[in-house]
């Protein structure tokens, strides 16, 4: 048996991640019609090797771990790397960055957004100037709005500052 | 002689002032973007790709090859001053390199560097001229089920040789694969893994999925693990120019890399990160003063980056010829011909041969302009470098995020990106390689649609696969590189037992 520790889980749980893939893929797979025609392979041919392919991977994953763990012919722990462990507030802020843009894109409009990204991933790498952050984002944010919508005549969405950017002819 | 007639006309399409002021927004922009540490010339060229939606095709080519070019160059700056290399084509130049740089000797390794990838270049672009006519002769007999094999031969190739494990770079292919598979089927219509959603029916943007992987994914690999480290950027120190013995030291290497470099570009074994560990491998025997390596010997910076130049160029012939994308930023460029409705092949250098010939000078031009202007412009790349990583990943995300949203104009496609992130961290983490997924997003429902139209010119029957040679000798390599390690070790574990 291999040794129990957060690597072996990691590897357990991609292993089953791969092979549970393949088989939600199978499940679409086997759902689509035939259509097959002179080729006698239709629109749901490779649906199916490439499930199948998944789950045959998954297996060999599973199987290199029931017997010894993961093959490597390189290193993959970032100790070993000459890095640090994982940073858990690194990582949320990085999320929650790309979640809160995701959240205000549409409505609060890109500037707004784009701000609140870049106060967010800064603050994940550890920057500790919040507000410095907030104003770089947001000066970035304007900077790309305009010459997307006016240099590029990309649209972009202008949101709570509509009728600020369009008050001031922007 | 047709070639070099070709060539000229080539010339005529990449010298007009627009295509020639493309050439150089290309290079200068690839390069003031490849120089920021974590970004290298895939993702380049994946987030400026969405900002050229308008040019003509000509133009944008053009640019693109300039952006790949002076991606590759940024890169390796960075590598040399700040020991972190953008993809692991750099990681040999960074052995030499930072060393260099850290004993004061920055200028010659940057020069060296920097006309290393001219020499290498160049010569690559000569054989790319001499080479591609070649393959495009030989490429226009073949037929679906020969390009089937082809594309299951580069698939499993690539699969095989990148990554921590061959069952690892497989699952990443068989993934990629499966992403391509979303969307519309081209030739019933019928809709495949869509699940209703409308930002789905198109199909995956491999934009979204080359950005989540190589810009999301990284930001948060290196948020996690690396944001709080120090890191020490390199003083530009030392003159630019080369000693006498730095370009007798330099020669060599660079023409023996590109001898290495070139034939490994042009099969599909993952572009340019095995042949610059091995040019790396061949200087340290070669040279005079082992005492040096480890320790900044010039050779050890000269060869790999020539031969990273080399290899990627190597990359394009079956780009070009054939349609086959070998590596991750090839597939992406593979992508910009599709966006503008071009299919690479040897069907394309008569169909464009204007295009693809001034797409060919394009490069020969780019290489003078890179070499140019980035010597004299290495202070403003420097200063680059120096912007607080905070910022400058806060500021990589604005932009990775803007290419995808600008797709559809919808947060579904900042979601896609974000679970893409998720999916690039743990590759990243557990040594799974982003190419084959890439490649396999790409290539997957082109090898789909061959292996379609094979199967429906033999009335469906599978053995056109193996009554054709050249089908049937790709798919039985492909086989025994899978099989390879296995029988190898049974061999062994036999000899053992005797």
């Amino acid at each position: 048996m291999p040794p129990r520790g957060p690597r072996t889980r990691a590897e357990l749980a991609l292993s089953l991640g791969v092979l549970a893939l393949g088989l939600a893929a199978a499940a679409v797979a086997f759902r689509l019609p035939e259509a097959a025609g002179y080729a006698r392979v239709g629109p749901n041919f490779m649906p199916k090797v490439v499930a199948g392919g998944l789950v045959a991977l998954g297996a060999w994953l599973l199987a290199e771990l029931a017997t010894g763990g993961w093959r490597s012919r390189v290193d993959d722990d970032p100790a070993q790397r000459g890095e640090h462990a994982f940073h858990r507030g690194a990582f949320l802020w990085v999320t929650a960055g790309l979640v809160a843009q995701m959240a205000l894109i549409r409505h609060a409009g890109f500037v707004l957004a784009a701000g609140a990204l870049f106060a967010c991933v800064a603050r994940g790498f550890g920057s500790a100037r919040p507000a410095r952050d907030a104003g770089l984002g947001l000066s970035l944010g304007l900077a790309v709005y305009l010459f997307f919508t006016k240099f590029l005549n990309v649209s972009l969405p202008a949101g709570w500052l509509a009728p600020l950017l369009g008050g001031a002819g922007l | 002689m047709e070639t070099l007639a070709a060539l000229a006309t080539g010339f005529g399409v990449a010298l007009q002032p627009a295509n020639l002021l493309w050439g150089v927004v290309g290079v200068t922009l690839g390069t003031a973007i490849g120089v920021l540490p974590g970004v290298g010339p895939a993702l380049t060229v994946a987030m400026l790709l969405p900002l050229t939606a308008k040019l003509d095709p000509t133009g944008a080519l053009i640019l693109f090859a300039g952006i790949y070019y002076g991606a590759m160059y940024g890169g390796s700056t960075t590598t040399i001053l700040l020991n972190t290399p953008g993809e692991s084509a750099s990681i040999a130049t960074a052995l030499e390199g930072n060393r260099m740089a850290k004993r004061g000797r920055a200028g010659p390794a940057l020069a060296t560097a920097a006309i290393g990838s001219f020499v290498a270049g160049t010569i690559a672009v000569v054989l790319l001229t001499l080479v591609a006519p070649v393959v495009v002769e030989f490429a226009l007999k073949f037929g679906p089920a020969e390009y089937f094999a082809l594309m299951v031969f580069a698939f499993v190739t690539v699969a095989a040789v990148l990554g921590a494990s061959m069952a690892r770079g497989l699952a990443m292919l068989f993934l990629g694969l499966l992403l391509g598979l979303v969307g519309i089927d081209d030739q019933t219509g019928q809709m495949r893994f869509a699940f209703g959603v409308p930002e789905l029916m198109d199909g995956i943007d491999v934009v979204v999925l080359a950005v989540g992987l190589f810009a999301v994914g990284e930001a948060l690999y290196v948020a996690a693990y690396q944001s709080r480290m120090g890191e020490t950027l390199e003083k530009m120190s030392g003159s630019l120019w080369m000693s006498r013995e730095d370009w007798k030291r330099s020669w060599p290497a660079w023409l023996r890399a590109t001898a290495i470099g070139f034939p490994f570009g042009t099969i599909p074994a993952g572009g340019a990160e095995i042949p610059t560990f091995l040019s790396y491998a061949a200087e340290k025997r070669l040279t005079k003063r082992p005492e040096e390596f480890g320790h900044g010997a010039i050779e050890g910076v000269a060869g790999p980056e020539a031969a990273n130049n080399a290899a990627s160029t190597g990359v394009l012939v079956p780009l070009l010829t054939l349609g086959i994308p070998t590596s991750a930023t090839a597939a992406i460029l593979l992508a910009a011909f599709q966006n503008y409705g071009l299919q690479p092949g040897p069907l394309l250098f008569q169909s464009q041969a204007a295009l693809v010939w001034g797409l060919i000078a394009s490069m020969y031009v780019g290489n003078v302009l890179l070499l140019v202007l980035n010597l004299p412009l290495i202070g403003l790349w420097v200063k680059v470098l120096a912007i607080p990583r905070p910022l400058l990943y806060a500021g990589i995300l604005v932009f990775a995020t803007l290419g995808a949203y600008s797709l559809h104009q919808s947060w579904v496609d900042l979601l896609t990106l974000y679970v893409f992130g998720l999916a690039g961290f743990a590759m990243r983490r557990w040594g799974f390689p982003v190419a084959p997924a890439v490649i396999g997003l790409i290539l997957g429902p082109l090898a789909e649609s061959q292996f379609r139209r094979a199967m429906a010119i033999s009335q469906g029957d599978p053995a056109v696969f193996l009554e054709r040679p050249i089908a049937a000798t790709l798919l039985a390599l492909t086989v025994l590189l899978v099989l390879a390690p296995w029988v190898w070790k049974v061999v062994r574990e036999r000899r053992a037992l005797r």
